[in-house]
């Protein structure tokens, strides 16, 4: 049994891992929190079971609606919230941030009704037992894809030119302005891609749920948060350590200690750990 | 600029001052009543039909001269299932002085929220499906017709130990009022009659991932699963049940019938037990006609729960006829002396703590359809 819950927390793990890259995306070039980054994930979510139930039960043009529809969302949010509340305080731009979150969703309620609709099922079947643990197709490609994006993710970040601007931005915006990189583009194409992040993992988040409502976005939002500042947010393989340990630590939690306390003993373990190590696991101390 | 603004308060003044004397003004030839439910969130499936039944029981009503000659008149308000939304609507409804009682809300967490602000103003809080025993007995305008779990739990654990031949069973409960309550009933009355809960395990409203909960509720190899959950998280509860390959029977409160329940979970749910005092394909005629009446009018099939907001707004309506006013002390104990009420639901009389005993009926998913169990 402890071999089959670190496979649920594996599975469970990717999915915050991949929000919390999503968070470091923005935290490093804005130095901000996108708290509607929850609801971006259930309107991918929605996007991808418009596709898998009225157009066509196939799971990568389901995965590619959720990414394109995150990106469009991603952008909105980016230029409302930041590009025009640039230079105003940031606390501007995080109480903007929450009004998109409240008003994602009271959206989607009002477009597809509050309750919750079924999600169809892929690569369901038993593929492997290891150790008295069963692992779902499912399960192996939810991994694999997480892995192939944060691959992916670090082939943008340090093999192409707007990666490099992604990076100098992140370094020093005004500097990087002065340089010639178009800080605004730059910005732009990350945040967006932050959401398109966020947006695919909840189309995968649907079909391992095989369910989706409106207000499914507020728990990963927040533990994809979570993991983000526990595997220290000013760095993408803090945030996918962070994710990964978030995801393995609750399923534990839950065999040996109580479901009840699944959240308890996971939010415990981060306060305290963050009382001894403030930057999270990979995070670099904040310059002053 | 400061003139303005007190032209403005004083214009806005005016208009709050007229409408309310324009609201007043209406009580005449009518009678006002709140309902309080959940139209979206979680629970939004339960409330949209609390809100159709009591609409139709209304224009029923009002077409056949209304009650004491007055036409009703319902305000709805959405609680979405926050407890905090019920409080402030009961707010709303008890500041209104043309509003002369409620029915509502859905879960026992948020009647037991709102039941302080009732208790205050004196207006009756009737609820059709709080179910939490500490609900009725904390106040005398408090009134609930489901049926509590202290009477639900004993049927349940019977048809488990004695006509299925359960020994062990496992829970898993939603950690609120009433999956609190559901839960501590069903194990006490189960391990009374010498049944073994071999598991019990929570999750909290919100909660998706339910992988790890159920592994180990597996580990400890019980012959059933008990689920005391609400339709929505007891199909995500089978469907990763089903993923993870483990076969068993479930059984669960009345709160798992809903045709929801069937098109969520799929084949998930085949073969799963639960309990009804309303069914839908009873053969006796007031049921029928409250069925196709729905059915003609929403395009849906009423569940239990919307046949109990039905049955809610009639014996409101007996209440205040036998009340002959609107008064609101007489109302509260019209209600309270009502005994043998036939509704859709079964026979209803308010114990002395205002609940209501009522009888059950074993019902199984098979294909996706519910079946009453011989």
């Amino acid at each position: 049994m402890f071999t089959q819950q670190l496979v649920n927390g594996i599975t469970e793990g990717s999915l915050f891992a991949l929000i919390a890259i999503s968070f470091s995306l923005v935290w490093g070039l804005l130095k901000l929190v996108n708290f509607a980054m929850g609801e971006i994930y259930m309107f991918g979510a929605y996007a991808g079971w418009i596709v898998v139930s009225y157009i066509t039960p196939n799971l990568f043009l389901a995965l590619l609606a959720g990414f394109a529809v995150g990106w469009g969302l991603g952008w909105i949010v980016e230029k409302v919230a930041f590009k025009a509340l640039r230079g105003v305080p940031h606390i501007a731009s995080l109480v903007c941030t929450i009004g998109f979150s409240f008003l994602f969703k009271e959206i989607a309620a009002a477009i597809f009704g509050a309750q919750t609709k079924a999600m169809p099922s892929f690569y369901s079947s038993t593929a492997l037992v290891v150790a008295g643990a069963n692992v779902s197709w499912l399960q192996i490609f939810m991994v694999a894809l997480a892995a192939a994006m944060m691959l992916l993710l670090q082939l943008l970040f340090y093999g192409t030119k707007i990666g490099l601007g992604v990076r100098a931005v992140a370094l020093d915006y005004r500097t990087a302005g002065l340089m010639g990189i178009k800080v605004d583009r730059v910005t732009s194409i990350a945040f967006s891609l932050s959401g398109a992040l966020a947006a695919f993992v909840g189309v995968l988040a649907a079909i391992y749920y095989n369910a989706i409502n409106p207000y499914m976005g507020f728990v990963p939002g927040i533990k994809g948060f979570t993991a983000a500042v526990f595997g220290g947010i000013t760095s993408i393989p803090g945030a996918i350590l962070g994710g990964y340990l978030l995801g393995i630590i609750e399923n534990m939690s839950v065999q040996f200690v109580s479901s009840g306390y699944k959240d308890f003993v996971s939010y415990l373990l981060l306060i305290v750990f963050l009382l001894f190590r403030p930057n999270g696991i990979l995070g670099k101390k904040a310059k002053l | 600029m400061q003139n303005r603004m007190i032209a403005l308060l004083s214009a806005v003044l005016v208009l709050v001052g007229g409408a309310s004397l324009w609201a007043a003004g209406g009580t005449d030839n009518t009678i006002h009543i709140a309902l309080t439910a959940p139209l979206t969130g979680d629970y939004a499936e339960y409330g949209v039909n609390f809100q159709r039944s009591v609409q139709m029981g209304i224009d029923e009503i009002n077409a056949q001269g209304g009650v004491l000659g007055k036409k009703y008149v319902l305000s709805v308000g959405d609680s979405r299932g926050d407890p905090k939304e019920s409080v402030s609507l009961a707010q709303k409804w008890t500041s209104d002085p043309s509003i002369v009682a409620e029915i509502g809300d859905f879960t026992s967490s948020c009647c037991l929220a709102s039941q302080p602000i009732y208790d205050a103003a004196g207006m009756v809080q009737l609820s059709p499906t709080a179910s939490a025993t500490t609900f009725t007995p904390g106040s005398v305008w408090s009134f609930s017709i489901v049926g509590t779990q202290a009477y639900e739990q004993p049927f349940m654990a019977d048809l488990a130990f004695n006509k299925l031949k359960i020994k062990r069973m496992a829970i898993l409960f939603i950690n609120n009022d009433w999956g609190m309550d559901t839960q501590k009933f069903f194990k006490e009355n189960f391990e009374k009659i010498g049944g073994k809960i071999v598991a019990v395990e929570s999750f909290f409203q919100g909660e998706k991932d339910f992988n790890a909960v159920l592994t180990k509720l597996k580990e400890s190899k019980p012959d059933a699963l008990y689920m005391a959950t609400m339709y929505n998280d007891g199909a995500l509860i089978s469907l990763q049940r089903q993923k993870m390959g483990w076969d068993i029977p479930v059984l669960g409160p009345s709160s798992l019938y809903s045709t929801e329940l069937t098109k969520l979970g799929g084949s998930s749910v085949n073969g799963l037990y639960t309990n009804v005092s309303f069914f839908a394909k009873d053969t006796d005629p007031r049921v029928q006609a409250y069925v196709t009446g729905f059915q003609k009018r929403f395009g849906a099939t009423p569940n239990f729960h919307a046949a109990l907001a039905y049955d809610a707004i009639y014996i409101l309506t007996e209440a205040i006829r036998r009340a002959g006013s609107t008064d609101k002390q007489a109302i509260r104990d019209a209600l309270a002396g009502i005994k043998g009420f036939q509704g859709l639901t079964g026979t209803i009389t308010f114990t002395p703590n205002r609940d209501a005993i009522k009888g059950y009926k074993a019902v199984q998913v098979v294909n996706g359809d519910f079946k009453l169990l011989k």
